[in-house]
C-alpha cells in the first residue's frame, strides 16, 4: 500500500529513531511512504490553545497536501494523529469552515475532507492485518511482557477520534500477541502520560508518568511501548524524573510501537536506533526466549 | 418469556476508616439480566445479603448524580452501567468508590474536595449593581450567545470528571474539570461583569495544569466535554491576558515558533517557556537527553510552501472577530 508519511517534529528530531524504525518495518511490510516536504507541524495541541481556528487551518493544508495526492495520511504520533483528525471534526463546523477556507483559497489550497488519518497501529491492524504481520515474524518476542501505552489522542476524545473503543482498546495488546510479546493488562495503559504539562509543573508531569510506569512493573511488564514519541519523552528521557517523584526505582524500558515491530521482524537494535534512549532496553531484550528452529 | 439472566460475580470495595484494618472486596455472585444496571445489583445486595453495604444513590435515572463510581477502574454512574457488557469483557464486575475523594464508607465517599473547588470559582453571575440593565431585559441573550455554553448547564455534579482526572489525583493545586467547566460557562456569559478578573485569577490557579487527556470528557454522563471547554478557556485566558504563566507562555511560544519554520525548533521553545535564567536549570536534564538525543539541538529545516503557512498566519492570528 501506498500513504503519505507524515513522521511529525519529534520523530524528525529528538526522537529520530522512531523514524528509524518505522522506515525499517514499513520497508518489510510493503507499506510505501511518500514524503512531502510542505508538511508542517500539526501544532501539538498547544497552538489549539492558544488559537484554535489557526490550528485548524494549518492542519487542514496539511491534509489538502495529501488529498491532493490522492493518498491518506500515516502518522506516528498520538498527538499529530489528535490534531489532524480533530481538524477534520471541526471543518464540519460550517462557522469555522469558512474562516478556514477564506485563508486557504487565496493560497489555492482547496480543502475537502477526503483524506483519512492512520496511525501505524491501525494501519498495521487493519490494512497490513495481523496475520501478515505475523507472517514475517522471525524472532517471535515469547517471553517478552510489555505493556501497551496508548497515549492519549489516540484514543478520546473517542467519538472524535472514532476508530475503537477508548475505554477498552484491544488493538495494540492484540498486535503485541500477534509478534509473540505477552502483552500486559494494567490500568495505566489508557492513563496520560504527563507530558502536555512537562514545561507547566516538571514534578506533576513525572508524578504522572512515574504512576503509569510503576502500574506497568507492578502488574509484571518487563518493558513498555507507545504508539506516540511524547509519550515517550516522558516514560522515558524524563523517566529519571518520573523515579524520583514516586519514590520508586522504575528502570523500565520504553520502545516506540514500531520498534518492537522491527525486532519481531528481525531488525537489529541499531537498525531501530535502540541505543538512543535513556532507559537501556537490553534486559527487557534478554527475556526473548529462542525459539526452535522450524 | 423473561430475559435469559447470567451468572454475575460483584467484586465489591468494603472499607468503614476507623474501624476496619484495611479495604478489602468483597464477593457477590447474582443471576440477573445483562441489561441490569449496576446500581439495581447494588440494592438488590443490600436488601437481600448484606444490609450493611455504604452507598450514595437517588434518582436511579441519571438525573440526580449521586450513584458516580468506579465500574471495572471508569468513573460512571451506577444506575446507567449495564451489567452484561461488563462482565463481557472483565469476567466480573469490580465496583468501587470514586477516586481523588476520600472515602466515608464503602462506596460512599467525602465530596468536599470536589465542592470546594467549585465554590472557589465563584459560581453565580456577578453583575454590575451600579448598572442595573433595563427592567425586563436583565436576563435576556441572545440564541448565540446562549449557544456558546450550551453543554454545561447539562452537568449534573456527578463528580465523576473529577474521578476521572490525573491532574486533581497528582496535584492539588488544579482544581479539576467541572469547576474550570463552570467557570468558562459564567467566562463567556455577557450578563457577568467579571469575565477579566475570572481570567487573570485562573491562570496562576491551576488552568494550564490540564494534561488535555480528555479522560473527563469520556467519564462525562452528560456529555459536558470539560476537557474543550477548559481549551476555550485557556485561549479567552490568552487572548485576554498573553502569556503571564509557564502554560500560556508555553503555548504562545509553540505557536511563534512554527512561524520561524513550520516545524518545532526544540531549543527555541525551552527558551520561550522558561526564559534564559530559567533554562539553566534545565542544564543537567539537557545534557543526558543530548547525549543520545544530539538533535535536540539541530534547527530544523524550514519545509517548503513555508510561505503558505506565513500567509494562514497573516490571516488567521489573531483571529478575526466572530460576526455577531
Amino acid at each position: 500500500m501506498k500513504i503519505a508519511y507524515y513522521p511529525g517534529c519529534v520523530a524528525q528530531e529528538s526522537g529520530k529513531e522512531l523514524d528509524m524504525a518505522t522506515r525499517w518495518v514499513c520497508r518489510n511490510l510493503g507499506i510505501e511512504l511518500v514524503e512531502f516536504p510542505n508538511f508542517s507541524c500539526c501544532g501539538s495541541g498547544f497552538v489549539d490553545e492558544a488559537n484554535e481556528v489557526l490550528n485548524v487551518a494549518i492542519n487542514a493544508r496539511n491534509l489538502a497536501i495529501a488529498e491532493r495526492a490522492g493518498l491518506d495520511l500515516l502518522t506516528i504520533c498520538s498527538t499529530c494523529q489528535g490534531m489532524l483528525t480533530l481538524a477534520k471534526v471541526r471543518m464540519r463546523d460550517p462557522k469555522v469552515r469558512s474562516r478556514v477556507d477564506a485563508a486557504l483559497k487565496p493560497l489555492g489550497i482547496e480543502y475537502k475532507g477526503t483524506a483519512q488519518v492512520k496511525h501505524l497501529l491501525r494501519v498495521l491492524s487493519e490494512d497490513v492485518g495481523l496475520p501478515a504481520v505475523k507472517a514475517k515474524v522471525r524472532r517471535p518476542l515469547h517471553g517478552m511482557k510489555v505493556g501497551a501505552f496508548y497515549g492519549c489522542h489516540l484514543l478520546r476524545p473517542a467519538d472524535e477520534m472514532g476508530s475503537e473503543s477508548a475505554e477498552e482498546p484491544r488493538s495494540f495488546e492484540e498486535l503485541l500477541a500477534a509478534i509473540g510479546a505477552t502483552p500486559v493488562e494494567y490500568r495505566g495503559r489508557v492513563m496520560c502520560c504527563g507530558f502536555p504539562i512537562q514545561f507547566v509543573k516538571p514534578s506533576t508531569a513525572s508524578a504522572i508518568a512515574g504512576r503509569q510506569i510503576l502500574d506497568a512493573k507492578s502488574h509484571g511488564a518487563d518493558a513498555m511501548a507507545t504508539p506516540c514519541p511524547l509519550c515517550h519523552l516522558s516514560l522515558d528521557a524524563y523517566q529519571n524524573q518520573a523515579a524520583k517523584e514516586v519514590h520508586a526505582s522504575l528502570e523500565m524500558p520504553v520502545f516506540h510501537l514500531p520498534q518492537v515491530v522491527g525486532l519481531a521482524l528481525g531488525a537489529s537494535p541499531e537498525e531501530l536506533g535502540l541505543r538512543r534512549h535513556l532507559v537501556p532496553t537490553d534486559a527487557a531484550i534478554a527475556k526473548i526466549r529462542p525459539s526452535a528452529p522450524a | 418469556m423473561p430475559d435469559a439472566t447470567i451468572s454475575a460475580p460483584f467484586d465489591i470495595y468494603r472499607y468503614r476508616p476507623g474501624q476496619d484494618a484495611a479495604p478489602r472486596y468483597q464477593r457477590y455472585t447474582l443471576e440477573v439480566a445483562p441489561h441490569t444496571p449496576v446500581l439495581t445489583a447494588l440494592l438488590k445486595i443490600r436488601a437481600e445479603v448484606d444490609p450493611s453495604l455504604g452507598l450514595r444513590y437517588s434518582c436511579r435515572s441519571a438525573i440526580c448524580g449521586s450513584c458516580a463510581m468506579q465500574i471495572n477502574s471508569k468513573s460512571r454512574l451506577a444506575c446507567e452501567t449495564h451489567i452484561g457488557p461488563e462482565v463481557e469483557r472483565h469476567g466480573r464486575v469490580v465496583v468501587e468508590p470514586m477516586r481523588n475523594q476520600p472515602v466515608l464508607r464503602d462506596l460512599v465517599v467525602d465530596q468536599a474536595p470536589f465542592w470546594r473547588e467549585y465554590d472557589r470559582i465563584e459560581p453565580h453571575l456577578k453583575l454590575d449593581p451600579r448598572r442595573p440593565m433595563p427592567e425586563g431585559r436583565a436576563t435576556s441573550m441572545t440564541p448565540a450567545q446562549v449557544d456558546r455554553f450550551k453543554e454545561t448547564p447539562r452537568c449534573i455534579a456527578c463528580a465523576a470528571c473529577y474521578s476521572a482526572c490525573p491532574a486533581v489525583e497528582a496535584d492539588p493545586a488544579f482544581p479539576g474539570p467541572m469547576a474550570l467547566a463552570k467557570l468558562y460557562r459564567f467566562v463567556v456569559d455577557p450578563r457577568d461583569t467579571a469575565t477579566q478578573d475570572r481570567l487573570v485569577r485562573i491562570q496562576p490557579n491551576g488552568l494550564w495544569l490540564c494534561l488535555r487527556c480528555h479522560l473527563c470528557t469520556e467519564a462525562c454522563p452528560k456529555d459536558v466535554r470539560p476537557s474543550e471547554r477548559i481549551r476555550d478557556l485557556k485561549e479567552l485566558a490568552i487572548a485576554a491576558q498573553g502569556g503571564t504563566e509557564m502554560g500560556s507562555r508555553h503555548a504562545i511560544g509553540f505557536k511563534e515558533n512554527l512561524k520561524d519554520a513550520g516545524q518545532l525548533n526544540e531549543m527555541k521553545l525551552v527558551r520561550a517557556t522558561y526564559g534564559l535564567g530559567g533554562m539553566l536549570g534545565q542544564v543537567g536534564q539537557g545534557i543526558r537527553v543530548w547525549r543520545k538525543k544530539p538533535e535536540i539541538m539541530k534547527r530544523p529545516r524550514r519545509i517548503e510552501g513555508m510561505e503558505e503557512v506565513e500567509k494562514i498566519y497573516a490571516a488567521l492570528d489573531p483571529p478575526p472577530k466572530e460576526e455577531p
